[in-house]
């Protein structure tokens, strides 16, 4: 998919355009992949926080205040990674 | 046109439709072409870089960004005097498991250093160059990417480029 599909999309609200896209981003080319992918990450922070474990809730708090919304967009990519990592099941073929 | 535009041909034209039917909104409309440019001397008289995709990177500077759901459009700088030690490579987008056991195989520093050093070509320009290939913005790379790693190409004195996609 390309950019203008992409911004065509949000034009048009078009929301099933563009989660195809991200899990096809997240599945490298593979919808159903980046679907499980999604889930993975999901599962992964629910795990880390089912013992309620003593969190900085301040350093989030602070970031999300005083971060743009696009670093903090950025910072959800990476994070979807970061908690796919952790899972121990890596499907991409690199490294980050 | 210029004369070069209507002699050369892409090499499979045909591509990029094939591309857009299997993925609707895949883009990527090439219609013009940039001919090769004729090398001018010997490859023996030749100093050389070296162009990547491959998102090789010295190791230690600031990865790539492979997260990104647009892409990257940075490129690294990558001594030519580099071991295959000294670099590491950030990218997810294809399989790197051959270029983990020899560099070379994806960023021949070993292979095109060992062509200077017998003379097969003239020399290797002080800095080799390296980005990740993947975007779903070609028109953006090619205006900041592309036009930022041309610049830097010609200031390292390069009078040939090896292009190499991962």
């Amino acid at each position: 998919m390309s950019i203008d599909y992409l911004r065509t999309a949000v034009a048009e609200n078009d929301s099933a355009t563009l989660i195809r896209y991200v899990r096809l981003h997240l599945g490298d080319g593979n919808e159903a992949a980046g679907r499980k992918e999604i889930d993975k990450a999901w599962v992964e922070a629910l795990k880390l926080l089912l013992d309620m474990p003593s969190t900085d809730r301040t350093f989030v708090l602070e970031t999300l205040s005083s971060r743009d919304a696009a670093t903090l967009a950025h910072l959800f990519f990476h994070l979807h990674f970061y908690l796919v990592t952790r899972s121990g099941e890596w499907i991409h073929d690199g490294r980050l | 046109m210029t004369d070069a535009f209507e002699t050369a041909k892409q090499l499979r034209p045909g591509l990029w439709e094939t591309v857009n039917e299997r993925y609707p909104g895949s883009m990527i409309t090439k219609v013009d072409l940039v001919p090769l440019a004729p090398l001018r001397k010997p490859l023996s008289q030749t100093r050389l870089t070296f162009v990547s995709s491959a998102g090789v990177q010295p190791r230690d500077s600031l990865p790539f960004d492979v997260v990104h759901p647009v892409g990257d459009f940075t490129f690294r700088r990558v001594p030519s005097s580099s071991t295959p030690a000294d670099l590491e490579i950030h990218q997810i987008k294809y399989p790197t498991a051959g270029a983990a056991r020899d560099l070379n195989v994806i960023f021949p520093v070993d292979r095109l250093s060992e062509l200077a050093e017998d003379g097969t070509i003239g020399g290797l320009t002080p800095n080799f160059f390296s980005f990740i290939g993947y975007t779903i913005d070609p028109a953006g790379f090619e205006r900041t990417l592309a036009e930022a790693l041309a610049d830097a190409v010609a200031a390292e004195g390069a009078e040939a480029v090896l292009l190499c996609p991962a």
